[in-house]
C-alpha cells in the first residue's frame, strides 16, 4: 500500500512510519495542513490517515476539500478527542473510518488493509469463495465443499464480513461495529465466543481450518494462518 | 459595604412603596384639582348670575341713584344670607349695607360683571366673616355719583376648598404610613438577604457543608432557601464525586502504572534474551490495554455525565436494541450453560442515543451473566405502559445486598465478594449516568434470588 500519514506529532509519526514500512508499506508523512492537502492531491495514495488536529489547517477540512476535488481515496482519521460524537463528525465529513487516541497499531493496521480492500470489491458479487467455502449473497447461506452449513442471521453477517476480508486480519472492535453495530468496548470476550461458535460450524471436521486467530490483534479467514 | 440607609433606599419595598405613593398622590391631586375647577367654577357661575340679576332688579326697581327705597330695599336684604351689601354717597359716606368701608381691592366695572376679590378683614363684620374673604362680587356707580357694591359670603365655595386641604393633608398622611411600612419591610427583606449573602460568603470562604438557615415562615425566602440549600447539596455530591473519581484513579491507575514500570525497569538491569525481552514487552501491552480500557470507561462516563452526546440523539427502538444485544450476548450466556431469554413487550420507541444504551445495557448483560451461577437464568425484558418504558435485566446470581445498593453504583466500587472477578467497577457507573442522561428512573430489586435492575424512561408523547 501507499500511505499518506498527516500527522503533527513527530515522535508519534515516526513509531507509524516504522510499523507501517516494516509491514511492506510505503508511507509518505505530513506535518502540517497544508502540506498534507497538497501531497494528498497530487499522489496517487492508496488510503490517507489524517490526524483531526493540525497546525495551519484542520484534518476535517482537508477531507472535504479532497472530497470536493472528486478525490474518493479513503481517508482514516484519528483523533485524541475521543468517543462517539466525534466518530459521527468525522464520519460525516467524508472520513471512512475513524480512530481514537490512544490506538492500538494492530488496529490502525487491520483498518487500514480493511479501507484499500473495500476499493477492490464491487459490492456486487453474487458469491464469494475461499477454498472450498463459499457463501450465496443472494440467498444469505453458506456451503463448505457441497455440504450446506446452517447459520443464524447473525452469523450469515459475521461470515460475510470476514469473507469480504479474507486474508486481512479484522479485529474485535471492527466486528462490533459492523457485524452488530455496536460502538463500545465489551468488558467480556463476547466476540471471541461469537467465533468459536462460527469456528465450530465452518471449520469443524473440514480441512484446512479457515478461521485463525492472530494473536495481539484479531482473526483472520485465509486458507494459511 | 454601602451605607444601611442607602441600602434600605435600595431594596425593591421601599422603592416600590415610594413609587405607588407618588403616583397616587399625582392621581388624588389630579381628580381634586379637576373636581374643585369643576364646581367652584359651576358655583361662581350660578352666583354671578344670581348678583349680576339683582343689581338689575335694584337699578330697574329704584331707578339709577341711591334713593331712600333703595336703602330701605337694602336695609331688608342684607339680613338673607350670606348677602353683602354695601351702598356708599359720592361723598363716600356708607348708606346702607353690611360692610364697613369699601374693599380696597373692588374696583367699579363698567360692564357690571362679577369678579373675584379678595376683601380685607377690616371692613368685614366679625359676624359675617372673621379672616379675609375672597368673594364675588359686583360694583357700580350711579349716576348721582354713589357706589353700590353687591357680594356673596360664598362659604360652599370654601368647603369645598377645605375639604381639598383636608384630603391632601390625608394624603400626606398616608404617604408617610406607607413609607413607614415599607421601610419595615424593605429592613426585614435586607435583614434576611444579609442572612443569605452571609452564608454565600461563608461557603465561598471554603466550607461547602454550610446551608441557608430556613424560617418556618414558608414564604418566599424560605423557597429560595430550600433551592439554594438543594443546588448547594446537589455541588457537594459532585464535588465528592470528582474527589472520589480522583482518589480512585489515582488508586486504580498508579499501582497498575507502577507496576509496568518496574517491570520493565528490572528487564533492563542486565541484558536477557530475546524471548525474555519479548515476553516483557507483550505483558507491557495487554497491561496497557487495560489501563485504557479503563481511561475509555471513565472518559465515557464522563461524557455521559455532562450530557455531550446531543448530536448522537434520536429515535431508538429498544424493541430492535434487545433483540441485537441477545445476537450478542447470548452464546456467552450458553457457553456458562446459563438461560438467556428476551421478553420483549409491545413496540418501544424512545428518544435517545442509541450507542449509550447499547452500552448500559450490555454493561448489565455482562454483568448479570459474568456473576450468575451455570445453570442460571437471565432475562432481559421491555414493558411499555402508558408513561414510560421499563428495561430490566434479571439474573438468578447472588444479588446486592440491601446496604450496598447505592453504593455499587458510584465509580470503581466493586463488592469485596467479586474482587477475583476481572472488570474495572465501572459498568454501573455508567449505567447510572446514561439512564440520568434519559432522564430514566434506575432502580435496584433484589428478587431472591437474583437481582433485577429496572430503568424507566419516560415515554415522549
Amino acid at each position: 500500500m501507499h500511505i499518506l500519514l498527516i500527522e503533527d506529532d513527530v515522535q508519534a509519526a515516526t513509531y507509524l512510519i516504522k510499523g507501517l514500512e516494516e509491514c511492506g508499506h510505503v508511507t509518505d508523512h505530513a506535518a502540517d495542513g497544508d502540506d498534507g492537502l497538497h501531497l494528498a492531491l497530487s499522489g496517487h495514495y492508496d488510503v490517507i490517515v489524517v490526524d483531526r488536529m493540525l497546525p495551519r489547517r484542520d484534518g476535517l477540512t482537508i477531507i472535504r476539500m479532497l472530497r470536493a476535488d472528486n478525490n474518493a481515496t479513503p481517508v482514516l482519521v484519528l483523533s485524541a478527542l475521543g468517543e462517539v460524537d466525534d466518530r459521527v463528525t468525522g464520519l460525516h465529513a467524508g472520513g471512512d473510518d475513524y480512530l481514537v487516541k490512544p490506538y492500538a497499531f494492530s488496529e490502525l493496521l487491520a483498518r487500514l488493509e480493511a479501507l484499500t480492500r473495500r476499493q477492490q470489491h464491487s459490492g456486487l458479487e453474487q458469491q464469494l469463495q475461499l477454498a472450498d467455502l463459499v457463501i450465496d449473497i443472494h440467498k444469505q447461506c453458506a456451503y463448505r465443499g457441497d455440504k450446506p452449513i446452517r447459520l443464524q442471521p447473525r452469523e450469515y453477517r459475521l461470515l460475510e464480513f470476514l469473507m469480504r476480508h479474507a486474508d486481512q486480519v479484522v479485529t474485535r472492535t471492527m466486528l462490533l461495529e459492523n457485524v452488530w453495530d455496536f460502538h463500545f468496548d465489551p468488558q467480556t470476550n463476547v466476540i471471541d465466543v461469537q467465533i468459536s461458535r462460527l469456528r465450530s460450524k465452518i471449520d469443524k471436521g473440514f480441512n484446512p481450518p479457515l478461521l485463525h486467530t492472530v494473536r495481539g490483534a484479531g482473526y483472520k479467514l485465509s486458507e494459511t494462518p | 459595604m454601602k451605607r444601611p440607609e442607602l441600602r434600605l433606599i435600595r431594596t425593591t419595598a421601599v422603592r416600590l412603596a415610594i413609587k405607588l405613593v407618588l403616583l397616587y398622590g399625582l392621581l388624588v391631586s389630579l381628580v381634586l384639582g379637576a373636581l374643585y375647577w369643576i364646581s367652584s367654577s359651576h358655583i361662581d357661575e350660578q352666583i354671578s348670575h344670581e348678583l349680576e340679576s339683582e343689581l338689575l332688579v335694584l337699578q330697574q326697581m329704584y331707578g339709577a341713584s341711591a334713593s331712600q327705597q333703595m336703602i330701605d330695599h337694602i336695609n331688608q336684604a342684607q339680613l338673607l344670607p350670606e348677602h353683602i351689601y354695601l351702598l356708599l354717597s359720592a361723598d363716600g359716606k356708607k348708606l346702607a349695607g353690611n360692610l364697613y368701608d369699601w374693599p380696597e381691592d373692588v374696583e367699579i366695572a363698567f360692564d357690571s360683571k362679577t369678579q373675584g376679590v379678595w376683601v380685607n378683614d377690616e371692613v368685614i363684620p366679625r359676624e359675617i366673616h372673621n379672616d379675609d374673604a375672597y368673594w364675588p362680587v359686583v360694583a357700580i356707580k350711579l349716576h348721582d355719583g354713589s357706589r353700590l357694591l353687591l357680594a356673596r359670603n360664598v362659604e360652599q365655595a370654601e368647603s369645598l376648598l377645605e375639604l381639598s386641604e383636608f384630603l391632601i393633608e390625608a394624603m400626606g398622611i398616608a404617604m408617610m404610613f406607607a413609607v413607614l411600612i415599607a421601610v419595615l419591610v424593605g429592613r426585614e427583606i435586607v435583614k434576611r438577604m444579609d442572612i443569605i449573602s452571609a452564608t454565600a460568603s461563608d461557603i465561598m470562604a471554603g466550607d461547602l457543608s454550610l446551608r441557608v438557615p430556613v424560617s418556618n415562615k414558608q414564604d418566599e425566602f424560605d423557597t429560595l432557601a430550600n433551592r439554594l440549600n438543594a443546588m448547594l447539596d446537589r455541588i457537594q455530591q459532585l464535588i465528592r464525586g470528582i474527589r472520589e473519581v480522583t482518589d480512585n484513579v489515582a488508586h486504580d491507575l498508579r499501582s497498575p502504572l507502577t507496576r509496568l514500570r518496574n517491570q520493565m525497569e528490572v528487564t533492563l538491569l542486565e541484558p536477557r534474551s530475546e524471548d525474555e525481552y519479548r515476553q516483557v514487552l507483550q505483558q507491557s501491552v495487554d497491561d496497557i490495554e487495560v489501563l485504557i480500557k479503563t481511561f475509555n470507561a471513565l472518559l465515557g462516563i464522563a461524557q455521559a455525565e455532562a450530557g455531550n452526546h446531543r448530536s448522537l440523539w434520536g429515535r431508538v427502538d429498544l424493541h430492535q436494541l434487545a433483540l441485537d444485544l441477545m445476537d450478542l450476548y447470548k452464546p456467552l450466556a450458553e457457553d456458562k450453560q446459563q438461560v438467556f431469554e428476551v421478553h420483549n413487550g409491545d413496540a418501544a420507541m424512545i428518544d435517545g442515543s442509541r450507542d449509550l444504551l447499547a452500552q448500559s445495557f450490555g454493561n448489565l448483560l455482562e454483568n448479570a451473566i459474568k456473576y450468575t451461577p451455570e445453570g442460571g437464568t437471565i432475562l432481559l425484558e421491555i414493558q411499555t405502559t402508558a408513561n414510560y418504558v421499563e428495561v430490566s435485566v434479571s439474573d438468578t446470581g447472588p444479588g446486592i445486598p440491601d446496604a450496598e445498593k447505592n453504593h455499587v453504583l458510584e465509580k470503581f466500587v466493586r463488592l469485596e465478594s467479586s474482587r477475583h472477578a476481572p472488570g474495572n467497577g465501572l459498568g454501573l457507573s455508567l449505567v447510572q449516568a446514561v439512564a440520568s442522561l434519559h432522564k430514566a428512573k434506575l432502580e435496584l430489586i433484589s428478587t431472591y434470588p437474583g437481582l433485577k435492575i429496572s430503568q424507566k424512561f419516560p415515554r415522549q408523547q
